[in-house]
């Protein structure tokens, strides 16, 4: 009888560690719908004349994550928890770590960083859109290194880890990322623009913008669909499982996969409602979701889902004004992305201050409260906006930022890619300037 | 090429090719390391006489 209980004991906890890796699995795998989508999002968003350069650049964004999070991306995620100087932690995070590979005596170490290299990506997606058309392929993958194996992780490291330094002394809650990824990879991108400049004939002499319309806003509107599928997995890759336990989110708070259920699909029908109310714009509704999405991903473990949709509500509204806001500053965003990831991300990070405070944390780490919410924020936006600011700043004075004019004018594809979009299109090299409204 | 870490899977915890072999594991790292920054740079180089080229055909 004991030998059978054992035996039991045994087996029920191997099942549960497979689940672990199959859970992991799978979130990964949904997750690559987010580079899917954001592929077509960003080749519906550019004119013929840059699709297959802007989505080459996409693709490029997520095969050079990959290996560059092995190389170093998870090890500043597991040494850099306390600050700038790594500790010893980092060490299973090392590339030739035993950890690092197959290893019959870790299940989750795999899993858990495939996963992390899909939230590096998504940062590097994100920021991807913002530059299209203008920024030469090289330098982008520079940058999208920078951004989804160093800046993002540093501040994963500092918000997102159980004894990150955040967590522990102001008790920061982000459980969706909604700083972590979406304010820093926003802001980043914010810090790339101020460098790169707009696309020819974004604006004219006396300042005034005109609209550069996609080419495909069909396209447009399916990666969207698609990005939003990804980020199931991504929210749900956000969660601890733990066989035989209660889930936990990422800073040891009891949680549930239903918690996150409710508010996902709440704060995402609200951002699509926002946005349409707002603009009637289809190319604005589904970022409209996403936005959505984002103002209630820090507190996504714990809204009354009625708030959640309110905050979505206030992503899809918010995101066009903004986007507006950049434009006559005199930055072209091709995308929105600033204005959808990083403002919708202050928003989702200080809803839990002023919405969500007093939640216990673990241990001696206070609970969440304004303060806590208002100096990962201000981590956030330097972890992005500096990074991405310096990193330009450097190829830019290097002269391999911007690709020229005159290259900018023929189109990028015609420099770079040695096919065509549309071969039998007429006119696919034709501009599509209007002047905005 | 032998490459196995393990003679048996009793007791194996990591077995992936080299783990035995941290020397050769730096090499093929160090590898790794230089073909992905090495492309960075060679498409960098690319890109810019690749515009020249357009440029000077004004």
């Amino acid at each position: 009888m004991q030998g059978q209980i054992a035996e039991l004991t045994k087996s029920s906890g191997m099942l549960g560690t497979v689940d672990l890796e199959i859970f992991y699995w799978w979130c990964t795998a949904i997750m690559i719908c987010i580079h899917a989508g954001f592929l077509a999002y960003e080749m519906g968003a550019s004119r013929a004349k840059n699709v297959l350069a802007s989505g080459v650049k996409n693709i490029l964004a997520f095969a050079f994550i990959v290996p560059t999070f092995f190389f170093f991306g998870w090890w500043i995620y597991l040494a850099f928890p306390s600050g700038i100087i790594p500790g010893e932690s980092g060490a299973a995070g090392l590339p030739w770590a035993a950890e690092m590979g197959p290893n019959l005596s870790d299940n989750a170490s795999g899993v858990f960083w495939a996963a992390f290299v899909l939230f590096a990506a998504t940062t590097a997606s994100i920021f991807s859109g913002a530059v299209i058309e203008r920024i030469r392929v090289s330098a982008f993958v520079v940058l999208a290194i920078l951004l989804g194996s160093v800046a993002w992780i540093l501040a994963a490291s500092w918000g997102w880890h159980p004894d990150g330094w955040l967590l522990k002394d102001w008790g920061y809650h982000d459980v969706g990322c909604a700083g972590l990824i979406h304010v820093v990879a926003g802001f980043f991108a914010l810090g790339v623009l101020l460098n790169l400049g707009p696309r020819i004939g974004k604006f004219n002499a006396d300042g005034t913008a005109n609209d550069l319309l996609p080419h495909n806003v069909p396209m447009v509107l399916i990666g969207l669909m698609l990005i939003i599928v990804g980020f199931f997995g991504f929210l749900g890759a956000c969660l601890i499982f733990n066989p035989g336990a209660q889930w936990t989110n990422i800073y040891g708070q009891p949680a549930t996969l239903s918690s996150y259920a409710f508010n996902t699909l709440m704060c995402f029908s609200g951002g699509i409602i926002g946005a349409w109310a707002t603009t009637r714009d289809p190319f604005w509704m589904m970022p409209g979701a996403l936005a959505g999405i984002f103002v209630a991903a820090a507190g996504l473990d714990v809204w009354y889902p009625p708030l959640a949709f309110l905050l979505g509500i206030v992503g899809g509204v918010i995101i066009k004004p903004g986007n507006d806001f950049l434009v006559r500053m005199g930055i072209d965003d091709s995308v929105g992305a600033v204005s959808v990831h990083g403002f919708s991300g202050i928003l989702g990070v200080m809803a839990v201050g002023v919405l969500a405070s007093g939640y216990p944390n673990p241990g001696d780490a206070p609970a969440t409260s304004f303060m806590g919410q208002l100096v990962g924020l201000i981590v956030m936006l330097l972890c992005g906006f500096v990074s991405g600011y310096l990193g330009s700043l450097a190829l830019k004075t290097a002269g391999v930022l911007r690709v020229p004019d005159k290259v900018q004018e023929i189109g990028l594809d015609l420099a770079e890619i040695p096919c065509k979009a549309y071969p039998e299109a007429v006119g696919s090299k034709s501009a599509t300037l209007v002047p905005a409204e | 090429m032998h490459t196995s870490p393990i003679t048996t899977w009793d007791g194996a915890a990591a077995y992936f090719t080299f783990a035995d072999k941290p020397a050769v594991l730096y090499v093929i790292l160090a590898a790794a390391v230089i073909v992905t920054f090495g492309t960075i740079i060679m498409a960098g180089i690319h890109e810019i006489e690749a515009f020249k080229k357009i440029e000077g055909k004004d």
